[in-house]
């Protein structure tokens, strides 16, 4: 019961960090500026890059709607539907895969690393962990 | 039955996610928000342009390249130690190979200090070589160079390597490195960058109107293309 509860409750904290990572810049992407990069230094260059958008659309929408799809499943969980956590899983992977991506590009492709880029990565990778931490699919069978 | 009270029960943390996303959303715009309200260097000529009720000009005055008498005006607001201004050097020297008879390229100086430490020097050094002829090439030798010098305590020293480099009278390009007059030709470019709302670098003024963002080589020749097409 309280494994649940704090389990829960971590996932929807960082979740919720990563929608307003995410969010912070893709709003600052719709006023059509880049911000600025005070640790890694490349987000001028990475979040102008061909890579950050798809099809006009910044990717950090993409990460938004995961977040958000994560802080649902996890306040699921805590209010006593953790089944919810096979779906965020579910949702977990792809996007670990594709941050895995998104960190191979920066560093071979662009070679230029972005703040929020790095914090978005770190916050999917525990995310990921505390879903393996879960074991979700025990709770299914 | 049971699961209609199910899906009761579902509504609150239905509305506790939409809360929590709503909060995420909010904080996001007010950072940036915050973020815009800011002023965009160190300089001390004032923040920005809101409030003011005239039209800025971007003036076509600085670096020049390409045609002086061409139709269509590129400016630039570059800073030296942003990797996006370096990535775009390439990208304009291309469109300027390509149309040089019809374009004329002006770059102003806009250091980044606040984020950009040795910004501010580096467009010094360029404007230093340029009092000797040797603005465009002391402006390559820099894109092309900034990660060595970017986060050096001392840049001078590269700097200086790079002046010898393109055969400068080194004295006077170390009195003209800090020279007030260089300084204040550079405080005007970041003056004339802020009035007319230049928020990142680098940022590019098509005939005196912001130029829309670019996503790749190709839609940059293509705005350029345009541009120079209407002006005929």
């Amino acid at each position: 019961m309280s494994k649940r509860l704090l389990l829960g409750g971590v996932l929807v904290g960082l979740a919720f960090v990563g929608m307003i990572d995410s969010s912070y810049v893709g709003l600052s992407s719709l006023q059509g500026f880049v911000v600025p990069c005070e640790i890694a230094g490349g987000c001028e260059q990475v979040l102008n890059s061909p890579y950050s958008r798809i099809s006009g659309v910044s990717i950090a929408w993409i990460g938004f709607v995961f977040y958000g799809w994560v802080t649902a499943c996890a306040i699921l969980t805590v209010f006593g539907f953790p089944r919810w956590l096979q779906f965020s899983l579910g949702a977990n992977i792809p996007a670990f895969a594709f941050t895995l991506y998104l960190l191979y590009v920066q560093a071979f492709v662009l070679r230029a690393f972005c703040d929020y880029c790095l914090l978005s990565a770190l916050l999917v990778t525990l995310i990921l962990g505390f879903h393996l931490f879960a074991k979700p699919w025990k709770s299914a069978s | 039955m049971s699961g209609l009270a199910v899906r009761g029960s579902m509504v609150k943390p239905l509305l506790a996610t939409l809360f929590l996303i709503a909060l995420a959303l909010g904080v996001a715009a007010f950072l940036v928000h915050r973020n815009q309200s800011l002023p965009d260097s160190n300089s001390s000529l004032g923040s920005s342009a809101s409030g003011l009720d005239f039209k800025p000009v971007v003036t076509p005055k600085g670096w020049t390249k390409g045609n002086p008498a061409a139709k269509t005006v590129l400016v630039e607001f570059g800073d030296y130690q942003c990797s996006a201004c370096g990535a775009a050097r390439q990208t304009v020297a291309n469109v300027l190979k390509n149309h040089e008879s019809e374009l004329m390229l002006v770059f102003k100086q806009y250091p980044m200090e606040s984020i950009h430490r040795n910004s501010m020097i580096a467009a010094q050094a360029a404007e230093a070589a340029g009092r000797q002829f040797k603005f465009w090439e002391m402006h390559d030798l820099l894109f092309l160079h900034q990660r060595d010098w970017g986060d050096v305590p001392d840049p001078q020293t590269f700097f200086l390597r790079y002046a010898e480099e393109l055969h400068l009278d080194l004295e006077r390009f170390k009195q003209d490195l800090w020279d007030g007059k260089i300084r204040d030709k550079i405080y005007r470019d970041i003056l004339e960058g802020q009035l007319a709302s230049a928020r990142s670098v680098p940022t590019f003024y098509l005939n005196g109107s912001l130029m829309p963002r670019a996503q790749g080589d190709a839609q940059f020749e293509e705005i350029i293309a345009d541009a120079i097409k209407k002006a005929k």
